[in-house]
């Protein structure tokens, strides 16, 4: 189970159970994840299949009496689950870099020994992927940040960080959908719904979804 | 409206699921009292009562109106509800009988001063069991 | 309805959670003491998962729009309603215009108050508990305002006043000192990232908790605990009750309103038979884990049930009672 080609299967209490892949943060591993969220939520007695960063837990409507079989059963359907593609849409943002808000900027630039124009440039560049969605309603872990930007989560988290603050936690980057505690990084902010209860789907984005960050100011 | 064997054989029923030992009702001329563990034990047996009969000298007593443990203090309080000299109001709390997981109020009939706390924690009282005397005000004595 | 007129500190409604929104991001919210809740919903004969109000700090005063039954659980308070004393876990029966007020908390750090038929809010995403976070359900999604009417769903009949035993005596540890707070907990996945000495000062320690413990979490102060070698996970659903080991070696117990993804490494989670405990130790009191296995977090959650089954059939011996006569 802990071998390092074999997924980590972990218990989060009687609630509910953590799988883990091997390999790499990309987007295939993150395609069979979704493969594999996909038939596991099937399953009798799981409430909810919620893909991570190249995981997923399940969550029990009744936790099992035996583990034995929820565990071989997520074994082979991760050995049998192949890529799933989610053709998702393309969303622009525009983001002021920077300021009171993204006012990490400096720190991760001098952790990475980079200019502020280096990261500000680094982190728009890619086309990146909603890989999944958590934290708190709406929120998206966007896959594909540059791994020159990679910036070790804060020793001790923030009580509060703004809405819509744009940020860096180890090697991912997302945008906060509201204000709350944060143990990552902000270097900027944007202004978009990413939630709301009243919607038929009630978050804005779904994993596959494409967003391209736009450089609207930089703040110094 | 009287009781029925059909409702005896139903609260039988209930009180075998539900663990609660012990229940008395009581109906004009009727006193039924149902015991499901035969190991139980009551303090002071069923005895046809109204809750605020006066006493000879004028003292009004509060009774339990159910069977089971009585706790003078709530559990999770070190002070009793009521001592003696103090005053209460007509359906004030003056202590509790625990049966099962349940806790009854046993109330005091009338406004007064607490003359005595007669029952003892954690001995087991009946319906009728006098839990408190209570010397009336004059103005709030009972009338029957 | 009710009108809140003095409120302390963050009270909110909640009923028993929003359970099937993680994949939205969407945490559980819900009562901190969801025995608690069911309790008072069992005393009103309610549906278990009707919403109430949850009371983290005194004082608090509102008044009863109308006739309507009530029930206090949860923390051990000093209230009263109309001149009489409400003991704990306890239901009653409030006329127009009465005031509840509670003054004081001798135990315990979240009080809850049912009312019969429950408190109707707008149920959002399948739940009426307050996701404070996302600022929707609940009452507008926020903490309660003097001033706030809560809306009541149709009374029941006037209820004859009732006490339950409170889960504190029923559920009792073993070994649980005065002002100490144990739980048990099921070691989590970056357990043994954590070397044999560290692990036993998780153990031993007596955790202080600190004043930053919240309904988002419950953060800890003791001996620094820090695994072998700095651990970054990539982001990973989370559930209330996981215990994560931020860098600085202080543990955080994630509870209602927490984030539904984390990325420090969790050391254990405590048992959903045990987070009501959580929920009611107090600031500045002491904390222990003790282990457990998965096999006996489920008895224990057995246990829970068994005792809430017992208040159930209790409680309505005494309704049976009632139309027997």
């Amino acid at each position: 189970m802990t071998a390092p080609d074999r997924p980590r299967i972990s218990l989060l209490g009687t609630s509910a159970l953590l799988f883990e892949a091997p390999g790499t943060f990309d987007l295939p591993h993150q395609r069979r994840i979704w493969a594999l969220a996909a038939t596991a939520s099937k399953w009798p007695d799981i409430r909810e299949a919620i893909p991570g960063i190249t995981n997923l837990m399940l969550t029990f409507e009744t936790p099992p009496r035996e583990l034995d079989a929820l565990i071989t059963a997520l074994n082979e359907s991760w050995d049998a689950a192949e890529s799933l593609a989610i053709g998702g849409r393309e969303i622009r943002l525009p983001v002021t870099y920077g300021g009171e808000v993204g006012s990490s900027l400096q720190s991760v630039a001098d952790h990475c020994s980079l200019s502020i124009d280096d990261v500000v440039a680094i982190h728009a560049a890619p086309l990146y992927t909603v890989f999944a969605l958590g934290s708190h309603p709406g929120y998206c872990y966007l896959g594909g940040m540059d791994p020159r930007i990679t910036m070790p989560r804060r020793q001790t988290p923030l009580q509060r960080s703004a809405g819509g603050s744009v940020s860096i936690g180890g090697s991912q980057t997302g945008v906060s959908a509201s204000p709350g505690p944060s143990g990552w990084h902000a270097i900027g902010h944007t202004s978009w719904t990413f939630f709301d209860p009243s919607w038929p789907t009630p978050a804005a984005l779904a994993p596959g979804d494409t967003i391209r960050f736009e450089i609207k100011r930089v703040i110094r | 409206m009287p009781i029925e064997i059909t409702d005896i054989a139903r609260l039988a029923r209930v009180l075998a699921k539900s663990g609660v030992d012990t229940i008395e009702i009581e109906e004009p001329g009727l006193t039924l009292k149902l015991v499901v563990d035969t190991g139980a034990r009551i303090a002071a047996s069923a005895k046809p009562a109204g809750t605020a009969t006066p006493a000879a000298d004028h003292s009004v007593v509060a009774k339990a109106d159910v069977a089971g443990h009585f706790l003078a203090a709530h559990p999770w309080q070190d002070k009793p509800f009521v001592a003696p000299g103090q005053r209460v109001e007509a359906g004030a709390i003056v202590g509790l009988v625990r049966i099962g997981l349940l806790y009854a109020p046993v109330v005091a009939p009338a406004a007064g001063t607490i003359d005595a706390v007669i029952a003892e924690t954690g001995t087991m009282v009946g319906y009728g069991t006098p839990i408190v005397r209570i010397r009336p005000h004059a103005a709030n004595r009972p009338l029957n | 309805m009710i009108e809140i007129l003095s409120v302390t500190g963050p009270a909110s409604v909640q009923d028993l959670g929003r359970f099937d929104q993680y994949r939205f991001g969407v945490g559980t919210s819900g009562a901190m003491d969801d025995i608690a809740l069911r309790a008072g919903n069992i005393l009103l004969g309610n549906d278990e998962n009707d919403a109430a109000v949850e009371i983290p700090m005194i004082p608090f005063k509102l008044r009863f729009g109308r006739d309507m039954a009530f029930a206090l659980t949860g923390a051990s308070v000093e209230a009263e309603i109309a001149g009489r004393a409400i003991p704990p876990w306890w239901r009653s029966h409030a006329r127009a215009g009465d005031v509840l007020t509670i003054k004081a908390i001798s135990r315990g750090a979240r009080s809850y108050l049912a009312v019969g038929g429950g408190i109707d809010v707008p149920v959002v995403l399948g739940s009426r508990s307050t996701q404070l976070r996302g600022e929707f359900g609940g009452l507008h999604g926020r903490p309660l305002q003097p001033g706030d009417i809560l809306p009541c769903a149709a009374s029941t009949a006037a209820v004859g006043e009732l006490g339950v035993e409170p889960a504190d005596i029923s559920l009792a540890r073993p070994n649980a000192a005065a002002d100490e707070t144990i739980v048990r907990v099921v070691v989590a996945g970056e357990y043994d990232a954590f070397d044999a000495a560290t692990q036993a000062l998780f153990w031993s320690s007596h955790w202080k908790i600190t004043p930053q413990s919240n309904r988002y979490g419950y953060r800890l102060q003791g001996p620094a605990v820090k695994p072998k070698a700095p651990v970054e996970k990539r982001s990973h659903g989370i559930v209330p009750g996981v215990i994560q080991i931020p860098p600085n070696g202080q543990p955080i117990i994630q509870m209602r309103d927490a984030q539904t993804s984390g990325g420090y490494p969790k050391i254990a989670t405590v048992i959903r038979a045990d987070l009501w405990r959580v929920g009611q130790a107090r600031l500045g009191s002491k904390l222990r884990f003790e282990q457990t296995t998965y096999p006996d977090a489920l008895a224990a959650e057995a246990e829970m049930s068994a005792y809430l089954d017992r208040l159930r059939t209790n409680v309505r011996l005494v309704e049976e009672t009632r139309t027997c006569r």
